[in-house]
């Protein structure tokens, strides 16, 4: 898990007490509570930049630091390559105005 | 996730078609020639319990292996619909039975179902809820009182403010802190039968409606085998998304709309009746659209009510926030609606027969249990918990 993912989860977890924060670490029994969902996914997306599906936005995700930090990883995997894609796309679109552009100048 | 999806062991064996009409029925019958006395009273409707245990509908979700009738969360959203419309306390006192029962049969060990279901379903055992304590503001996931584990038995001392039914339960599903619980929020959920308790009731149940409903303060003390632990240790909030929740929410609500609808039914009866044609213009516009009011308020609740019990008894997982939405969303319209239905028909016939007791159309009785509706797990709460489950939500997509 990543540094910044355990930094930001600190918070949260008020009942935490001296113990480290594993995978296997229970989200609910060291404090979040449902009402604190939502804050700590702002967090996570300010942190991380990226949205998580709302689909993933249920008990089992939020259950433990690592069944977070999967789907924070999954999302993050998917959004690094929606750009990607973008940036092709975009480049296929310049090569091609390009080409129009040379054809005119013919 | 679900526990009580169709498919499921609470399922495999409906009841035939008709015969839960006839079961409810039966108890509707007792409990309308005791409600009167019930409600001046504000005693427990023991003759309706009585007959429910007679019929075997204690065991509506006791799956057929362990003798219940095996029925699932359609029939208890009927079952509670028709009890409601004679008396809504005897409703809620099944409801909240039935989402114990459902509770055990999801969530607890081999060993206790063996040892329970079979005594639910031949009328023996009638089980209470006991959820409130004092100091916690009326939260449902956390808990003070902890269990305390000595070998095999868990010692339990608890105070609750509210147990419905709890002079006459003889067993209880109760939540306490797990033992050597770091947080609040490790809840677990141990049953107890009345045998291996101390029962000490405190004080007075004298409220506005919900009269017969008899929900006292107890003292609990006493331990209990390791085996009657029902989820996983502190694991109650896994029993509450996937099995406690929606059956509260359902029960209830199917329970508020059986009420009102009842009220409803008396109140057209009475405006038909021969003796009262003459007396009443039927074509009075403001009747007519009183009249209108208060069903259009049913049929959307119904109408909610159906949607939700297909949802729970579709879903895979009912944590997701679209689902809990729809949940709530069903409580919160179930309670306004059924109140302001019933509130609406007082307007509409008046003084004598929507005020005073001694009507046939029962209307003050139905409104004083209806009032206790946003009471029954706060309105108010529940919509700062939708609020935060929209903010989850935001494409808004509907279930």
């Amino acid at each position: 898990m990543d540094p910044r993912f355990v930094d930001l989860l600190t918070p949260f977890l008020k009942f935490l007490g001296d113990q480290e924060i594993t995978p296997e670490t229970s989200l609910r029994e060291h404090g979040l509570d449902s009402m604190q969902a939502i804050e700590l996914l702002f967090a996570i997306e300010d942190t991380f930049a990226v949205v998580l599906p709302d689909e993933d936005m249920n008990d089992a995700t939020f259950a433990t630091a690592g069944s977070l930090w999967n789907v924070i990883s999954a999302a993050s995997d998917t959004d690094l390559t929606v750009p990607d894609a973008d940036l092709t796309a975009s480049d296929a679109d310049l090569t091609a105005s390009e080409a129009d552009r040379t054809a005119n100048l013919r | 996730m679900n526990a009580i999806a169709a498919g499921s062991a609470a399922v495999a064996d409906p009841p035939a078609p008709g015969r839960l009409a006839e079961l409810t029925d039966r108890v509707a019958a007792v409990s309308a020639a005791h409600l009167d006395r019930t409600d001046r009273d504000a005693v427990f409707p023991v003759e309706a319990l009585d007959e429910m245990r007679r019929t075997g509908l204690l065991g509506l979700l006791v799956p057929a292996g362990y003798g219940g009738l095996g029925g699932g969360v359609r029939d208890l959203v009927e079952a509670c619909t028709t009890l409601g419309r004679t008396d809504m306390s005897v409703a809620m006192i099944f409801a909240m039975h039935c989402q114990q029962v459902a509770a055990v049969v999801s969530h607890g060990t081999e060993r206790l179902r063996a040892e329970l279901l079979p005594q639910v379903a031949g009328g023996k055992s009638y089980l209470a809820s006991v959820t409130t304590e004092a100091g916690k503001g009326g939260h449902l996931l956390t808990a003070g009182a902890a269990l305390d584990a000595t070998g095999d038995e868990l010692a339990v001392d608890r105070f609750a403010p509210i147990v419905t039914g709890g002079a006459h339960a003889d067993g209880f599903l109760v939540t306490m802190l797990a033992p050597d619980a770091t947080s609040p929020s490790q809840v677990s959920l141990v049953y107890a039968h009345r045998d291996q308790l101390s029962v000490e009731q405190t004080g007075d149940w004298q409220p506005l409606g919900m009269r017969a409903s008899h929900s006292v303060a107890l003292r609990l003390r006493g331990s209990v085998p390791e085996h009657h632990v029902v989820g996983a240790q502190g694991g109650f909030r896994s029993v509450v998304t996937s099995v406690f929740g929606p059956l509260a929410h359902l029960g209830w609500s199917a329970s508020w709309l059986g009420t009102a609808a009842g009220a409803l039914s008396r109140v057209l009866r009475m405006l038909r009746s021969p003796e009262n044609r003459g007396r009443v213009d039927l074509g009075s516009e403001l009747l007519l659209t009183r009249l209108s009011e208060a069903r259009r308020r049913l049929d959307t609740v119904h109408a909610l009510l159906t949607r939700t019990e297909r949802t729970v008894s579709r879903s895979a997982d009912l944590s997701l926030p679209r689902i809990q939405l729809q949940l709530n969303a069903l409580k919160i319209t179930a309670a306004e609606e059924c109140y302001a239905a019933v509130d609406g028909l007082i307007e509409a016939v008046g003084m004598r027969h929507g005020y005073l007791k001694g009507s046939p159309t029962r209307l003050e009785h139905a409104l004083r249990d209806l009032r206790s509706a946003s009471l029954n797990y706060s309105n108010d709460r529940l919509h700062l918990a939708d609020g935060k489950l929209a903010l989850l939500d935001p494409e808004v997509r509907f279930v």
